[in-house]
């Protein structure tokens, strides 16, 4: 279990968008992010960062509090204390009022050329 | 100094003038009990009234699929392989840049099962590998030497056999392995029995369930839950105890993966 010290997030969102305020969970804390460009209104891409500081039991993107939000790609940069930055991409999900989508995924396992 | 002259003249003056303070206590003390005992009585109200609410609805945590970009450069006709151990140790992936076997897994646990599949003939003419897992275009290993976590020797000799068996051309995995294997149907029918019968009940004592996700060729996805989700044992679980129950039932059983998310869920680990 890594220290997070900053992760950023580009999602694109589909045909269908809430437009409201982009909220995350970060082991189950509700926050909004920082640095926030763009929307999550049908076609638009958003971009947010948030510098956290602390262990990652579990980090997830919080569903649209009302309607549904159809989440086309999610690419999140995550800088984790003696890790080397890595990045995770995530393909569609629809989120609604009863959902949440898990963002976490633990730095990859190091690979070498045999 | 200065401070510490300020902090011995202070304490001196407060033991003077101790007797009328021990006066005064008890009435400030009384305003403070009653002040606090209204100031509690509100506060637990507010707390009551709060409890009140319902809580709001835990939310279920969807995954969606990570995108995995092609970790080779495209059209390369070189045999490429990538080594990629485990946070464990016990066991090492290689993944090779063309298919070993398609649509399918098998998994070998000896010399004598590697007869006639070149591939698992070579890795196992190798001194410390204990098992071999070939899907689709990856192998995985374990190894007999469980003190050892350092792959990068082991590595090597593993990729160059994987090499040499490819380049030789013969046959990778056997023809009677290929046409042993079930359809989906009966590998599903096989591993559910298994579930039900000995693995739930086996795991139930603990408060964990294993369930039956999904299956592709023979290759089966579970999911543990309750209990075994985010249980510190679930590793040994899952090694020890469930692929050797799948296989000892579904002999032709190749890869099983494991699709638990033992960070998240709503009992995780007796909660």
């Amino acid at each position: 279990m890594p220290r997070v010290l900053t992760f950023k997030v580009n999602i694109e969102t589909g045909k269908q968008g809430p437009n409201e305020t982009v909220n995350f969970c970060f082991n189950g804390h509700k926050m909004p992010f920082e640095n926030v460009t763009g929307s999550n209104e049908s076609d638009a891409i958003f971009e947010g960062s948030f510098d956290v500081n602390s262990f990652a039991h579990s980090l997830t993107l919080v569903g649209p509090e009302k309607g549904k939000w159809n989440v086309e790609k999610v690419t999140v940069d995550y800088e984790c204390e003696g890790e080397k930055p890595y990045v995770v991409k995530w393909g569609a999900v629809t989120l609604d009022e009863t959902t949440e989508m898990n963002l976490w995924q633990d730095p990859p396992a190091p690979m070498f050329d045999v | 100094m200065n401070f510490i002259k300020r902090f011995f003249s202070g304490m001196k003056q407060k033991d003077s003038v101790s007797e009328p303070v021990e006066v005064v206590k008890p009435v400030s003390e009384e305003k403070t009990q009653s002040t606090t005992s209204s100031t509690a009585s509100a506060e637990s109200d507010a707390a009551e009234k709060r409890f009140a609410d319902a809580p709001p609805a835990p939310r279920v945590v969807l995954h969606a699929p990570v995108l995995n970009e092609n970790i080779f450069p495209a059209e390369s006709e070189d045999i490429l392989i990538k080594a990629q151990p485990s946070q464990t140790g016990d066991q090492c992936m290689f993944t090779v840049n063309r298919v070993l076997m398609k649509g399918a897994s098998w998994y070998f646990d000896s010399f004598e099962s590697a007869a006639e599949s070149s591939l698992a003939e070579s890795l196992f003419s190798l001194d410390d590998v204990e098992t071999v897992l070939v899907c689709e275009s990856t192998v995985t290993v374990t190894r007999k030497d469980k003190t050892l976590i350092d792959w990068k020797e082991l590595a090597k000799e593993v990729g160059a056999a994987i090499r040499g068996s490819i380049e030789e051309g013969s046959c990778l995995i056997a023809e009677k392995i290929i046409s042993s294997i079930p359809s989906e149907d009966v590998i599903r029918e096989g591993i559910q029995k298994v579930i039900d019968e000995e693995v739930n009940p086996g795991v139930a004592g603990h408060g964990g369930q294993i369930n039956l996700l999904g299956v592709k060729g023979n290759s089966v996805t579970i999911q543990m839950g309750g209990g075994c989700q985010g249980c510190s044992a679930a590793d040994l679980t899952l090694k020890q105890g469930i692929h050797t129950s799948f296989r000892k039932a579904v002999p032709q059983v190749g890869a099983i993966f494991d699709e638990t998310d033992h960070t998240a869920g709503l009992n995780p680990y007796f909660s």
